[in-house]
């Protein structure tokens, strides 16, 4: 029998990337800057967000969509800091979060109500750098109880991401971490990273995190105005 | 870890060009993959491989050509005539 070749031509994530354009859009259209938190589990993604919401919530309007494999724990969690609903995404095994997940949870959101929206992604180094949720930037968190080479062994986290915070610095005491060699790797990937040191358990150096996030927040919504 | 979702976004791709109905008559898909993809060459192989060769599909192959880049596509699928007009 003869066989007969199909040419298609179509991006793999196409579909996913069409959401994530829709997500941005309607972000946009109502001023909504986003950010997407990245990281490997356990490393102070979700204490980062309660912090914020704590030290920032009086002052900007923060929506949170939470996503994991299994559980809204985080999602309970945050609950605690913020008056806001906070949107629990859970991927069913899924390693990662999907723009269509986003779009979804948009609906849920007062957008006309909101300065600043986070997006917590499943905690995973790999899959979630794959996978464009239609945020503004990308945030990778980093804490120093990894190893410093994390950035050369997950580069495309790194690459991927435009800010990224050493988190848990109170156990640098404790710890043969070296921050500086850490901070060399990461440039080594992605020469343009911003750096927060913090402490999400003290609360040390937070201070520049939050500094970043009230501008950011202004600074974007001025753009879309 | 994210192969098989992309797996199964092939396959997704592969129904939309063909139809379902001439799922089962795939022989071959193939992808462009770069090695900058963010993918993990044999794993999602793999993964290609036991969903192309199970229902709806018959026994189709995925053919991936390597490239330099990031690039993530589907660029044919080849289908057996069925013999009918």
């Amino acid at each position: 029998m003869a066989v007969r070749r199909i040419d298609v031509r179509e991006k793999v994530m196409a579909k996913n990337d069409e959401f994530a354009v829709q997500v941005r859009d309607r972000l946009h259209a109502h001023g909504v800057p986003s950010l997407n938190l990245g990281s490997s589990p356990g490393s102070g993604k979700t204490s980062l967000l309660e912090r914020t919401l704590d030290a920032l919530g009086d002052n900007l309007r923060i929506a949170v969509v939470t996503g994991d494999v299994q559980t809204q724990n985080d999602a309970d969690r945050l609950a605690a800091h913020t008056d806001r609903l906070v949107q629990a995404v859970v991927t069913g095994g899924a390693c990662h979060m999907d723009a269509r997940q986003i779009f979804t949870a948009l609906d849920e959101i007062d957008l006309e109500d909101t300065d600043l929206m986070f997006v917590e992604n499943v905690g995973n180094l790999v899959c979630p750098a794959s996978w464009d949720l239609g945020e503004d930037a990308k945030v990778v968190i980093f804490s120093v109880t990894e190893g410093e080479d994390k950035p050369l062994k997950y580069p495309r986290m790194f690459e991927r991401s435009d800010y990224c915070v050493i988190n848990k610095t109170d156990l640098l005491p404790y710890l043969p971490f070296d921050i500086d060699r850490a901070v060399a790797y990461a440039r080594e990937v992605n020469p343009d990273l911003r750096f927060f040191f913090t402490s999400a358990l003290t609360g040390d150096g937070l201070e520049d995190w939050y500094e970043f996030l009230t501008v950011f927040a202004r600074v974007e919504r001025a753009i879309r105005a | 870890m994210h192969e098989l979702s992309l797996a199964l976004d092939v396959c997704r791709i592969a129904e939309e060009n063909v139809g379902s109905d001439a799922l089962a008559r795939v022989t071959a898909v193939g992808l462009d993959v770069g090695d900058r993809a963010g993918i993990e060459i044999d794993n999602f192989e793999f993964c290609l491989e036991a969903l192309l060769g199970s229902a709806p599909f018959g026994n189709a192959r995925p053919e991936i050509r390597r490239l330099e880049g990031d690039e993530l596509s589907v660029t044919y699928v080849e289908v057996e005539d069925d013999g009918g007009s």
